[in-house]
């Protein structure tokens, strides 16, 4: 969900969007914002599912510290989507285990 | 910022936060070339999150909401010519005086003649079962998903710790729109300040002190919790389970301080608990035990923003002195003076400490007209209210962790120390406005802004409804920043005790 109106930040003034593709979805994002953030904006809070048991993980740090934001993003896993800006284009994809290197 | 022709500054700061950047700005004012490091896109550390306003003292931008000061840092470093590399992530110091980082994938590194560590803190997490479902997010990521990248992480929000971070995190997670469900603390009291706390109150959020989280529910993410009570030994009392109906978990159990790079230039450690743990042990000039290397900020041990800028100051002086940018007589006066600062803030304020009110006008001077009602009896490192004041009806003096006093018959009943109190604890009170009402002014910062003569509903300290107010007038002006004053006619009966309006979880 998005905070459009703030009392103290006032009206959220961003207005460049861009596209990505989320696990073959598309979806708007604000130009610039981490893609965890765009994710959270779109509703999606399940990033990753760990290698072992399959759980489910999603933001927990935001600061890029504890890696459980990370994606496959543009076909290199590992990708710490809460410190990583989105592109127009980008293609981000659930990162299962320690997800696959598809990028030669 | 052309990092390939630097390959050495006289000082080097890694970390630009309040600390780091305020070191660069001493440093940098007695002639030393800065070179700072940072590892975000941005500079400002944590402060850029925080959008409330600070204490501290009048003269030391206190009463400004964070972000304002990390402007304000900002400017003032560039202006001087600090330079400031961003991206860039140091991963050691070596023997040398290098200090390697890694910007764009590359490696590099620059040697300092000092060095000033300043990397802050890093949140503590909790175990509990269900405590990685996605949902489940610390303080500090709400903090910069909410007031930075402006999304919320959730709807309904249970708070987990109730210290200041825990408490202001809920108010703002509120101004964002988003209903706090309750707070919960383990121990058998809020740690937070009674300002600060005294606000998530007024909202009607629910404290549960001796409480803690036993699960979160959900299959694949957050879709609920269980809270329970504990005995003095924390442990969990059977049968006091009780269902909240969250989406989202917010942690905000205390933070420690970010050692690697002080571990890794050998410095030698103490344990000190209430500072967060292992901190590097540092003299009176914030050097470590190791030579040429400083400390500052949450990395010497958590305390607030405005300790982390004085000891950052601090280092930056000594930092001068030492490459002999200062004389000797030069150097102690200065730091002299931020040591003054910083023993007056440290002057212990133990929130355990409750003085008497000295801030309530007497029932005389109620009956006389408008008049300033300060509820703020804490010991705490704020004095905006007393510089706000022109008619110096508001004494707070020294050391600065006196709680305000009133001195009801200078007080005109102007209101303007309202919007200055970081605390939002100053009201106006005009008891005998009209013969069967009286008029209330309060600070005010959510949305939606209620209507000028609209109707609303009343909350007392507590948030609870006890009565219908008309509202008489909103003044919303610049300078105060977002603070909107609101003047709200009231039933006599209830003058001391409306303190507010009912907010709607669902701002938006
Ligand atoms: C919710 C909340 C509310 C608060 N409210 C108040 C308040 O009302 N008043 C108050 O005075 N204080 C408040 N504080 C505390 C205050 O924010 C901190 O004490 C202060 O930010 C510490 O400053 P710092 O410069 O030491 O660290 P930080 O602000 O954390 O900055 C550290 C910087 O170092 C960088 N860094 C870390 N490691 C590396 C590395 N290896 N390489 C390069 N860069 C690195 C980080 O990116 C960061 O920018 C609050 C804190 C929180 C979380
Ligand atoms: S949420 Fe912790 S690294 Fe991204």
């Amino acid at each position: 969900m998005r905070v459009n109106y703030h009392p103290i930040l006032g009206k959220d003034e961003r207005k460049k969007l861009v596209k990505i593709v989320v696990d073959g979805r598309e979806m708007m994002a604000v130009k610039g914002e981490p893609i965890a953030a765009a994710l959270l904006a779109n509703g999606i809070r399940k990033l990753r599912k760990t290698r072992k048991k399959g759980e489910y993980r999603g933001v927990f740090c935001g600061i890029g510290r504890c890696t459980d934001c990370a994606m496959i993003v543009d076909e290199i896993p590992n990708i710490r989507t809460c410190i990583t800006p989105v592109k127009e284009g980008m293609q981000i994809i659930t990162q299962e285990g320690l997800g696959k290197w598809e990028r030669k | 910022m052309g990092e390939e022709i630097i390959k050495k500054s006289q000082v080097v700061v890694i970390g630009a936060g309040p600390a780091g950047l305020c070191a660069a700005i001493e440093a940098r004012k007695a002639g030393a070339t800065v070179l700072v490091l940072d590892e975000n896109d941005r500079p400002g550390g944590q402060l850029f999150k925080q959008i409330h306003k600070f204490f501290g003292s009048g003269k030391h931008w206190a009463g400004l909401r964070g972000f304002r000061i990390g402007e304000n840092l900002l400017k003032e470093a560039g202006q001087l010519g600090v330079k400031i590399l961003l991206n860039a992530e140091v991963y050691g110091i070596f023997d040398d005086m290098t200090v390697g980082y890694i910007r764009n994938g590359v490696e590099k590194a620059i040697k300092g003649e000092r060095i000033i560590i300043a990397t802050g803190g890093i949140e503590n997490a909790l175990p509990f079962p269900g405590g990685t479902l996605p949902g489940v997010m610390g303080a500090g990521g709400v903090q910069t998903m909410v007031n930075i990248h402006r999304v919320l992480p959730g709807k309904k929000i249970l708070m987990v710790g109730s210290g200041n971070v825990g408490v202001i995190v809920s108010y703002q997670l509120m101004q964002a729109g988003a209903e706090v469900v309750g707070i919960v603390e383990a121990a058998g009291r809020v740690r937070a300040y009674e300002v600060h706390l005294n606000k998530i109150k007024r909202a009607g959020v629910p404290i549960y002190t001796s409480h803690v989280v036993k699960e979160a529910i959900g299959k694949d993410e957050v879709e609920g919790a269980i809270i329970a009570r504990v005995d003095d030994n924390l442990n969990i009392i059977e049968g006091s389970e009780k269902h909240l109906d969250v989406d989202c978990l917010c942690i905000a159990v205390g933070l420690n301080p970010q050692i690697e790079l002080p571990y890794i230039a050998g410095c030698k450690f103490s344990y000190i608990p209430e500072r967060g743990g292992y901190i590097p042990v540092f003299d009176e000039n914030m050097e470590t035990s190791v030579k040429g290397i400083y400390v500052a900020g949450d990395v010497a041990g958590i305390e607030e923003a405005s300790i982390a800028m004085e000891e950052g100051r601090l280092a930056g002086i000594a930092c001068a002195g030492s490459l002999g940018l200062y004389d000797k007589e030069t150097e102690e006066k200065l730091k002299k003076e931020v040591k003054k600062i910083l023993r007056a803030m440290r002057t212990k304020h133990d929130s355990r400490i409750i003085h008497s009110l000295t801030g309530i006008p007497s029932n005389d001077r109620f009956e006389k007209g408008p008049v300033a009602v300060i509820e703020c009896k804490e010991e705490i490192p704020c004095n905006p209210c007393e510089s706000a004041c022109v008619f110096g009806a508001i004494k707070v003096g020294e050391p600065i962790t006196n709680p305000p006093v009133l001195f009801e018959e200078k007080c005109t009943g102007c209101g303007r120390c309202i919007p200055k109190c970081p605390g939002m604890a100053i009201f106006l009170i005009h008891k005998n406005y009209t013969d069967k009402t009286s008029l209330i002014k309060f600070p005010y910062e959510y949305l939606p802004v209620p209507e000028k003569g609209g109707l609303v509903s009343c909350v007392n300290r507590n948030g609870e409804i006890i009565s219908r107010g008309r509202i008489i007038d909103i003044k919303a002006s610049k300078k105060d920043d977002g603070t909107k004053i609101i003047a709200m006619e009231i039933p006599k009966e209830y003058f001391n005790d409306v303190r507010g309006i009912q907010i709607r979880g669902d701002g938006i």
